[in-house]
């Protein structure tokens, strides 16, 4: 027998499927050799609000190679949204040339299908729209503050009262924080082939949660769910774009259906800023209140941000105020504004991402307010029970990833009086913030088959969770590997295709934590049966290849399902995390250095170092983008978006990162489920752009607010009152 | 894509005889192609030239060095004879785009890229740039990154090459082949124009001329230069606004002075005040603060690009200290 290599959980293995990336064989949606393929391309409408009064596509269907151009003339009928404001989840239908109105620049109204890609393209250019346009579109976030309504009940949160906390405070912090819109910007394109034979539907697509893409593909056309198949056995980055279906998926489908030959359509990085959701625009405002020595009194995040005219989304950004620091008066709103702008979706930390931002810099600028140390200010405050529900929290070590983190980092050299501490022409600033993030666990089913090999097993998982880069594919075969003790070699992983017992997919930092428990119950499902069989006793170690023995088996399948327990039910369940950075400002030109970052994290067991780092590597670098460049910018007199390829929206580049110091403390969270694992991919962008701009407070005595920090925001910049430059 | 046809030159007279109304020479593409996929440029025609052979540096009469129009932004930057001599440049150049950008694009491409201005860029929108009479959709709209300087009613883009802000500063001439197989000079203050009435020509390049190549004046600025580019990434972004400075000094007096402006006007912007002020001065900060006042009064910003005033100054002030302190 071979030596059981340290392959189990907590090894840093390289990817099982890495190799496959390398060489090229992992598929991605639009890679799949489907025979007989031919190629669509979506037209987009150039402006805001109206209707479309004429289509002429003569001159399309003219050209060579074209088969089709379908605009809401000659369109399926699909279901359509029965209310007139939708809110939008990953099982939303999408609805698409369904009518001649429309909504947002940029929204599909055509789609020209061809032989060839190019043809296609062309074809597209070709298909002249005349337009009835509104002359009043809502465009304009701040000329519509009118127009804000209350979502729903959930949107507002109450503890105490406000005011009297406020008038309780001996300094209060009240100012506003804005987020751009951004958008996620997957690696991979957003691509699907579909293919529609005797009214069952097979669609390779891009998809972070396969499991609702048939559901919403089914709901969208009024067919069986069962007829609908999605595979996604390689997704290049999703960021929570490509949680729901978005609609290039129900033209590849409607397409097919319409031609009878499989329809591929590949999203371009244009369209990925118009027709694949977005981050929308968030103004919060904060009111902080505390005492002289730092006990809170009073916090309060009321955020306005905006939806489409028919689509409804709200990021949380004020989940992170309910729950991170222990106040008596707490208040949390939530409004939107109906635009004329594609509708919003989860991106990366939703909530948390943006919210943190604004609750990490508001307890920085109380902090300063206080003359505190902003790590003691936010340890005075810590508390083990999340107060908005009454929750003890399953585990929290936001101190120790302050205090351990400021260790690392030489947190004690900072300066407290900014512009004091220079180099040259730089201003050197350092910052830190608090972070958490929800560690959700969701039911998961997984089925595992063990074949019998000489005296080897090899195991195969099987489960329609998706790898969206993560390394899905290396912890489930870790767990695996862990629970049925055999090697990682001889385990094989196949994931992404929803004949699969259902999981829900990635997104929300639940994937880690829901997959491999899943795939943990299918093999404890399958040793459990294979002893039961034979009388053997469940504490008994016995090989899985001698329990196969001895029961005569060649093969064995077995399925299992995990789901959360009444204790994660009756806890807060958060990972949390720390960041600190220093930060080089230039003090003319606005521009700046961020010279290393640390970040300790406390998520639970760490399935494999490897890839944890990636992912915590990966949330700071967006946190990065986030804090400087991106932004994704409306006209103000059409409503489309200025910035629309890489050369316009900016996301860091290798030079505008740091040394990055990232650091897990040691934790197993087994009231969070029975591996003890907590959500890890978006923990890594919570809160980073709050240490960035309180850094450059400490550098420069300018409260950067509004994001993202750029040099002509730098240049124009005051410095605090008090401070001299 | 629009259907176009191809061809290949393999010396200029079949550039030149291949040239028609709607043709384009294609260099690195990293422009061109862009703006065709963008549906922006719509050549029926593209002839590539690159196999003509422009593509070395060599000594020209002034006792400067002249560059082929068709060798790469990199092989220029990187060139010892030009790192060495011509070292404003150089800086210029590698700050520009990315490596692999500066490996495809040429010379000739570069002194002939288009403005980043989005109305520009998508075809829905107005632009008197890209369709002549349709309107300035940025002088009401979004103008954050336009000119501050030498606009018109018309258009108020910016040029956005590095390269050509360090070819102000220092001084060159663009040698340019006719269609009649005849050849011109112009001189770099004149290759690119003002806006005017006619924003729809960036340069005084005639459609169908064929650019061969740069000529630089005599070695310059070799000790004191500075390319100072303001962006908001350390790379891979065009300047929100740079500035050129070379300086040569003689017992502590400034004796010659070079300094352009990128990012603020439809050309590259020559600080011809500036120079003139600091002519025969000491390279002093009240000197060099002096100078970027005087310069920057002319500015006119618009309502979202009113930071470019102060970045100016800052910037002048900067790229002069820098050049100075370099190797004093
Ligand atoms: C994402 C991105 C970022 C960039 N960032 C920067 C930056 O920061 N700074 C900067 O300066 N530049 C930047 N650039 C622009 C880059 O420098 C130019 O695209 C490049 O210099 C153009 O050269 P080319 O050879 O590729 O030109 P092409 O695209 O081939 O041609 C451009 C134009 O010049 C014409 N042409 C080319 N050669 C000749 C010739 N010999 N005679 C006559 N006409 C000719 C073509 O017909 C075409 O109209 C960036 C480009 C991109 C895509
Ligand atoms: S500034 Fe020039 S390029 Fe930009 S929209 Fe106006 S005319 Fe067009």
């Amino acid at each position: 027998m071979k030596t059981l290599k340290k392959s189990g959980t907590g090894a840093a293995i390289d990817r099982v499927e890495g190799h496959l990336k390398v060489m090229g064989i992992a598929k991605y949606a639009s890679e799949f050799p489907v025979q007989n393929k031919v190629y669509a391309q979506g037209i987009n409408s150039t402006i805001a609000k109206g209707e479309i009064i004429s289509v002429d596509t003569s001159e399309a269907e003219k050209l060579p190679g074209v088969l089709k151009v379908i605009t809401f003339k000659n369109a399926e009928k699909l279901k359509t949204f029965e209310k007139e404001m939708t809110p939008i989840s990953t099982t939303t239908i999408a609805p698409v040339l369904q009518s001649n109105k429309v909504h947002y620049y940029g929204e599909y109204i055509g789609l020209v299908v061809a032989e060839t890609f190019e043809q296609a393209q062309y074809a597209a250019r070709l298909v002249k729209f005349k337009y009835k346009e509104d002359p009043n579109p809502v465009i304009n976030f701040d000329k519509s503050r009118s127009e804000a309504y209350k979502p729903n009940e959930k949107s507002d949160y109450a503890l105490g009262d406000i005011k009297a906390g406020l008038s309780d405070a001996d300094e209060i912090v009240e100012v506003t924080y804005n987020t751009p819109i951004e958008h996620h910007h997957p690696m991979e394109l957003h691509a699907v082939i579909a293919s529609w034979e005797n009214g069952k539907v097979m669609a390779y697509a891009s998809q972070q949660i396969v499991e609702d893409a048939t559901i919403a593909i089914s709901d969208t056309f009024q067919i069986p769910k069962k007829d609908v198949r999605v595979i996604a056995a390689f997704v290049g980055g999703g960021f929570g774009s490509k949680l729901n279906v978005e609609r290039h998926v129900i033209l590849a489908v409607m397409a097919a259906k319409m031609i009878g030959k499989p329809v591929q359509m590949t999203v371009t990085r244009p369209q990925m800023f118009t027709n694949t959701g977005l981050r929308q625009h968030n103004e919060q405002k904060m009111r902080v209140g505390a005492k002289k020595d730092g006990t809170l009194t009073a916090l309060s995040h009321e955020t306005l941000s905006h939806t489409s005219s028919t689509l409804e989304y709200q990021e949380s950004c004020g989940m992170v105020t309910k729950m991170l620091y222990k106040v008596p008066n707490n208040l949390v709103t939530h409004r939107l504004i109906p635009m004329n702008i594609q509708a919003p979706f989860a991106m990366r930390a939703p909530g948390e991402a943006t919210g943190s931002f604004a609750l990490e810099c508001a307890m920085d600028e109380m902090a300063w307010k206080l003359k505190m140390d902003p790590i003691d200010f936010r340890i005075k405050n810590d508390t083990q029970i999340d107060l908005s529900t009454n929750k003890p929290f399953s585990s929290r070590l936001l101190v120790e990833c302050l205090r351990i983190g400021a260790e690392k980092f030489g947190w004690k050299e900072r300066k407290i009086q900014p512009r004091t501490h220079k180099n040259g022409n730089w201003l050197i600033g350092y910052g830190v913030s608090g972070a958490s993030r929800q560690s959700p666990y969701l039911k998961t089913n997984a089925k595992v088959i063990l074949e019998l090999d000489g005296d080897e097993v090899n195991a195969t998982i099987q489960m329609d969770a998706t790898d969206i880069g993560t390394g899905s594919y290396t912890i489930i075969a870790q767990t695996a590997s862990e629970y049925l003790r055999i090697p990682v070699e001889q385990i094989n992983v196949e994931l992404g295709d929803s004949n699969f017992p259902a999981t829900p997919g990635s997104g929300g930092s639940w994937g880690a934590a829901s997959f491999c428990n899943g795939a943990r119950a299918a093999c404890e499902k399958a040793i459990k049966t294979l002893k039961a069989n034979q009388n053997i006793k469940q504490d008994e170690e016995v090989s899985v290849a001698d329990l196969l023995k001895k029961n005569k088996l060649k093969r064995f399948e077995a399925e299992g399902s995990a789901e959360p327990s009444e204790a994660f039910r009756n806890h807060s369940v958060f990972s949390f995390g720390a960041n600190f950075c220093e930060v080089w400002v230039d003090k003319d030109t606005g521009m700046y250095r961020i010279k290393r970052m640390v970040n300790v994290g406390a998520a639970g067991k760490i399935l494999n170092p490897k890839t944890a780092y990636s992912q915590i590597i990966g949330g700071l670098t967006m946190g990065v983008g986030m804090a400087m460049a991106e932004q994704t910018r409306v006209e103000p007199n059409f409503g489309n978006f200025i910035t629309r390829s890489f050369a316009d929206y900016h996301v860091p580049v290798n030079l505008d990162m740091a040394n990055i110091d990232v650091v897990f403390l040691p934790e197993e969270d087994k009231i969070a489920n029975k591996m003890g694992i907590k959500g890890i991919g978006e923990l890594g962008i919570t809160s980073v752009a709050a240490s960035i701009a309180n850094a450059i407070f400490n550098a420069t005595g300018k409260r950067m607010r509004d994001l993202p920090i750029t040099p002509e925001k730098l240049i124009e910049a005051k410095v605090e009152p008090g401070i001299t430059v | 894509m629009r259907p176009f046809t191809y061809t290949n030159a393999n010396n200029k007279e079949q550039a030149l005889k291949g040239a028609n109304q709607n043709s384009h020479y294609l260099g690195g593409g990293t422009n061109l192609i862009d703006l065709m996929k963008e549906d922006v440029e719509r050549p029926d025609q593209l002839i590539n030239i690159n196999n003509l052979d422009y593509k070395k540096i060599t000594v020209n009469k002034n006792g400067g060095l002249t560059l082929g129009a068709m060798l790469s932004n990199s092989e220029t930057a990187n060139h010892l004879d030009i790192r060495k001599n011509y070292p404003l440049l150089s800086m210029a150049m590698l700050s520009a785009a990315t490596a692999q950008i500066r490996n495809m694009a040429t010379n000739g491409g570069n002194l002939l890229q288009r403005t980043r201005c989005p109305y520009f860029f998508e075809i829905s929108m107005p632009c008197n740039k890209r369709e002549p009479g349709s309107g300035c959709g940025a002088k009401n709209g979004m103008n954050a990154l336009h000119a501050i300087f030498g606009y018109s009613e018309s258009c108020i883009a910016v040029n956005p090459s590095d390269m050509c802000v360090a070819l102000a500063a220092i001084g060159a001439s663009v040698e340019v082949e006719k269609t009649d197989g005849s050849s011109r000079i112009i001189e770099f203050s004149d290759f690119h124009r003002l806006p005017g009435d006619h924003p729809e020509n960036d340069t005084n390049l005639m459609q169908g001329e064929l650019i061969t190549a740069i000529h630089l004046s005599k070695p310059i600025f070799s000790d004191h230069y500075y390319y100072l580019k303001i962006r908001e990434r350390s790379s891979y972004a065009f300047a929100l606004l740079s500035v050129a400075a070379g300086l040569q000094l003689n017992g502590g007096i400034i004796t010659e002075v070079g300094l352009a402006m990128g990012s603020v006007a439809h050309k590259p912007w020559k600080l011809n005040k500036a120079e003139a002020y600091l002519s025969g001065k000491k390279p002093s900060q009240a000197n060099f603060e002096e100078a970027a006042e005087l310069e920057m009064i002319d500015a006119k910003p618009f309502k979202d690009n009113k930071y470019k005033v102060e970045m100016g100054k800052k910037a002048i002030v900067r790229a002069l200290t820098q050049a100075y302190e370099r190797k004093a």
